[in-house]
């Protein structure tokens, strides 16, 4: 275990300049990628990845970390100024952020906005530290037995979460779970899926499949509905002295920031639910636990505050599984997970054993991430209201390029310019039939790790299920992911049933 | 939306039955293995993507039916160009990037849609084109040092 | 006779072109391309190793990935390439010496030329803390006879090939577990799910705690952090797995250049940035093995494999439990 000194010095290492200028270029682009609304987070992340190459481990995970938080923050620019939420998941801010800047008061909305962020992402990302540590020390002492079960539930609750259809959820998740198992099989040594390709020898490469996925097929569907949506209405700030946001009004809206927070880092901590859900979860909190819920929809503070605290709370809680465990439970998670592989570390708990000084500096520079948050916002609200007019016509164009630029840098070469290609075309029709993006995702992320845990599971307990019965955290886990499997498929089955009473 | 799960859920069927019965026993490998065989976890994936989806294709169909609407309805021929166009542009760009490296096409790649897409401002193109291009250049050259892509 | 006269003429006019362009060898950037991902322990060491090539030889040397199938993408590509040594491999022998017999490839021992080797591989058969055998070889052995059931992680074709063989020789009963790299069997041997394993490296970070300790080394000789386990020949298995790792180059490349290459890499080897990174951070020690000594130690390998896969009737893996 890591001494007191070390996590000092680790602190240490996350405030040299070179690591908070890493830092603060990675939250400075998110804002800019979170305020643009065809860009995305996810999009963002898995162009980003390739750039990082050359950079150390660490600097490329605070870079990451740092991007995907300033994403969340940026993203209430243009849904207050624009009334289009630049992440789905600031669709709740929308509500009360538009009305308000629309009444003359559009720094008074984003001031509220980014005080929101700030505070939920910062509690989270403590709240991340004090859990994932104890988390991780628990699940070193888990075998493959007990990862083989988690890994299990895992899949199962996000299938189950993710939103949209089940039945669409499962089918993506099996997908994933196809292209998983893509390489050598490393039992047996036989190629699985490869069609003779070496290059598939190591399973698809992630890279690839992630930027074809995520990045380029959106802007395929991006360029579809160009035409469509073309002059939106941008509010300008204006030099009113009365539109500012005063201590007082700042104050009145830290219970509800509290109580979001909450929200937002509980669904966070669950794989696969994501901001949206945190988001329009502690929207409707607050709306109902408030005084005079009428005023909300109509500029109330509150409900700017209570949808971003509950946003950017998300993202920090996320990585709790992830760090504890090594399960990702959100699409920016799975992200990380494979650029951790990239730079050669496994992500999950035996990083508190193996690399603790990393660990520690990349909590660290979670916290730096936050305070940059608060400084680019704050000085930066003018530039970024601007930012939001940038035109989808430029945004395309570029992202395309960065999609193949990042392929080419990681010397995939033509094979991989092909695999991406394949992959957009494939996630163009997830995006165009809404099959879920997470189930698919992490079926693919965690089917090799599942099914290297079964396998030692399996051939180190001769075959017997009753190891299960020493194996009392498995078996726990096992009971609940049945018992998970027949309320949903019991709840799925009540709400046809209710449908087609009801039709 | 009824319409669009039905096909979907019937290509993606199709899909999983062809994965079942021809790609999965061919490609997925064998040999003896102690607790999982090579195919079983991609079979396992391959049926459960048959299960939702013909479920789901299904549902749809007794949907549509009560609605009375038909299952199908062909997209005109300009939407159909519309979605396509994208997939070609970014294709032929790929076969260029084959033969020559990415440094020296991206201004085309990057311009030429630009100016589709009704960019016609040239001191707003020529930047936009070049600089992510410059960007790539220093980042390879420079930076990493694996010499221009 | 005449053939051979003639194939003598070839070489010699061969060796005097060579020689020839020696002089201005290299006049263009070369490219050094790693069979590994970005940010592996091969990725860093070839990172300087590049940087200090491009001082002793005086033009760019540009860095490259091609991952994929344990370095067999690299060495594919390679097999095909005829730059004359402008491009060439970085790389560890496990992927050239046991690849080409575990899955079916398009390169084989003599499609290159093996300039040099810069680094000795570490790998060895390890253990954890406190396990009924003790930490000895020889314990582990008159543990496993007497508890058939034993677990092994396996993380290549190789040591798999090697447990089996060594299973077959002491008349073992094990039960072998796949695992995936350093970081997948590290938590499966501290949690004492698993009673030994092969380990590539990843034993070395732990020579100062303990936790790992070394029952075999794999190497030619002991490992250097742990000098107290034999090597597998002093356990008595004819056998020698021990991994170099080696700058590749076709077979047609000029010798004049590969002699220009070999220079610049015995300069490398006494290079205070490559010995640090080597032997600080990826733990492995510097070495300089001309060309004749590496191709002699790799067919001796191939050799040896072979008739050890004989041995043990054909494909590894085959004669798993089931």
């Amino acid at each position: 275990m890591i001494g007191f000194d070390a996590i000092l010095a680790s602190f240490g290492a996350a405030f040299t300049f070179h690591s908070i200028a890493v830092i603060f270029g990675g939250v400075l682009l998110g804002y800019i990628v979170g305020v643009i609304p065809g860009l995305n987070r996810s999009v963002a992340i898995a162009i980003a990845i390739p750039l990082t190459f050359y950079m150390s481990a660490y600097a490329a995970i605070a870079f990451l970390i740092g991007l995907s938080k300033g994403t969340a923050a940026g993203s209430a620019v243009s849904a207050i100024l624009l009334n289009t939420p630049g992440e789905p998941s600031s669709a709740a801010t929308c509500l009360d952020g538009y009305p308000l800047a629309r009444s003359g008061k559009p720094r008074k909305a984003l001031k509220v906005g980014l005080l929101a962020s700030v505070v939920g992402d910062l509690l989270a990302t403590l709240l991340l530290i004090a859990v994932a540590i104890p988390f991780a020390a628990v699940a070193l002492k888990f075998g493959p037995y007990e990862l083989a079960a988690i890994l299990i539930f895992a899949l199962v609750f996000i299938a189950g979460m993710a939103g949209g259809s089940f039945l669409k959820g499962l089918a993506a998740g099996g997908m994933g779970v196809i292209l998983g198992t893509v390489g050598l099989d490393p039992e047996t040594g036989a190629m699985r899926l490869t069609f003779g390709y070496a290059e598939l020898m190591e399973g698809v490469p992630i890279l690839p499949l992630v930027i074809g996925t995520l990045a380029l097929s959106e802007m395929f569907v991006q360029l579809e509905e160009y035409r469509r949506n073309k002059d939106a209405d941008v509010i300008r700030l204006s030099k009113n002295a009365d539109d500012d946001l005063s201590y007082g009004e700042f104050k009145g809206t830290l219970p509800t920031i509290f109580k979001s927070t909450g929200i937002g880092a509980f669904v966070g901590a669950l794989p696969g639910l994501g901001p949206s859900v945190g988001a329009f979860m502690a929207y409707g909190f607050a709306k109902r636990s408030a005084k005079n819920p009428d005023s909300f929809g109509k500029g109330n503070p509150n409900g700017i505050a209570a949808a971003e605290a509950a946003d950017n709370a998300v993202i920090p809680a996320s990585y709790i599984p992830l760090f504890g465990l090594g399960i990702p439970g959100s699409v920016s998670a799975a992200l990380l997970v494979g650029a951790f592989m990239i730079h050669g570390i496994q992500v999950g708990p035996l990083m508190l054993r193996d690399h603790p000084e990393m660990l520690f500096t990349i909590f660290s520079g979670m916290i730096v991430a936050s305070l940059l948050m608060l400084a680019i916002g704050w000085y930066g609200l003018r530039i970024f209201a601007k930012v939001t007019s940038v035109p989808p016509n430029i945004v395309i164009p570029v992202v395309i390029f960065l999609c193949l630029a990042g392929i080419q840098v990681q010397g995939y070469g033509t094979f991989g310019l092909i695999v991406v290609f394949g992959f957009a075309i494939f996630g163009y029709f997830l995006k165009k039939f809404d099959y879920s993006f997470v189930t698919f995702l992490v079926a693919f992320i965690v089917t090799p790790m599942l099914e290297m845990n079964l396998r030692q599971s399996i051939i180190l307990s001769g075959g017997e299920i009753s190891i299960l019965l020493e194996r009392p955290i498995a078996l726990v886990f096992v009971i609940i992911t049945a018992l998970m499997v027949l309320h949903l498929g019991w709840s799925s089955y009540r709400r046809n049933a209710s449908r087609r009473a009801a039709s | 939306m009824a319409r669009m799960d039905f096909w979907s859920g019937a290509v993606v069927s199709a899909l999983a039955l062809a994965l079942i019965i021809w790609v999965i026993p061919t490609y997925g490998g064998g040999g003896a293995a102690f607790g999982l065989p090579p195919q079983l976890l991609a079979s396992l994936g391959a049926w459960l993507m048959l299960i939702c989806a013909a479920a789901l294709s299904l549902v749809s169909a007794v949907k549509l039916w009560r609605a009375g609407e038909s299952p199908i309805q062909l997209p005109s021929g300009s939407h159909l160009w519309h979605m396509l166009w994208p997939f070609l542009y970014v294709l032929g760009f790929i076969f260029l990037v084959d033969r020559f490296p990415l440094t020296w096409i991206a201004p085309l790649l990057i311009g030429a849609l630009l100016v589709i897409l009704g960019e016609r401002r040239w001191y707003l193109v020529l930047p936009v084109a070049v600089v992510p291009a410059l960007g790539l250049y220093v980042l390879t050259a420079h930076l990493m040092r694996i010499g221009v892509v | 006779m005449y053939l051979k006269r003639l194939s003598t003429a070839i070489v010699a006019t061969a060796m005097a072109v060579g020689v020839a362009q020696a002089d201005d060898f290299p006049s263009q950037p070369l490219t050094l391309v790693v069979g590994f991902g970005a940010g592996g322990s091969t990725d860093i060491q070839a990172r300087v190793l590049a940087n200090v090539l491009e001082e002793e030889l005086g033009q760019p040397v540009n860095v490259v990935n091609q991952p994929g199938a344990g370095g067999g993408v690299a060495l594919s590509r390679l097999a095909v390439n005829d730059d004359e040594g402008y491009t060439f491999v970085f790389g560890t022998s496990m992927t050239i010496t046991y690849g080409p017999l575990s899955t079916e490839t398009n390169y084989q021992l003599d499609d290159f030329r093996y300039v040099a080797g810069v680094t000795l591989g570490q790998s060895a058969m390890v253990t954890g803390e406190d396990r009924p055998f003790g930490d000895t070889w020889e314990g582990l052995i008159e543990y496993a006879k007497e508890n058939p059931g034993t677990s092994y992680a396996t993380q290549t074709a190789l040591d798999r090939m090697i447990i089996e063989y060594i299973a077959q020789q002491e008349g073992l009963d094990l039960r072998i577990v796949p695992t995936s790299g350093g970081a997948g069997m590290a938590p499966l041997i501290l949690s004492g799910d698993v009673d030994f394993a092969y380990s590539g490296g990843t034993h070395s970070g732990y020579a100062d705690s303990g936790e790992m300790p070394v029952l075999l080394s794999l190497a030619e000789d002991r490992l250097v952090a742990f000098p107290d386990a034999p090597s597998i020949q002093e356990a008595g298995y004819d056998i020698n797995p021990a991994e170099i790792r080696v700058v590749m180059v076709p077979q047609n490349t000029p010798d004049g250049h590969v002699e220009r290459l070999a220079e610049a890499l015995e300069v490398a080897t006494q290079d205070e940035r490559f010995i640090e990174i080597t032997e600080e951070r990826i733990l492995m020690p510097v070495v300089y093995m001309d060309e004749d000594e590496v191709t002699q130690t790799l067919s001796d390998q191939v050799t040896g494999y072979r008739a050890l896969l004989e041995e043990l009737g054909g494909v590894p893996g085959e004669d798993d439990e089931d």
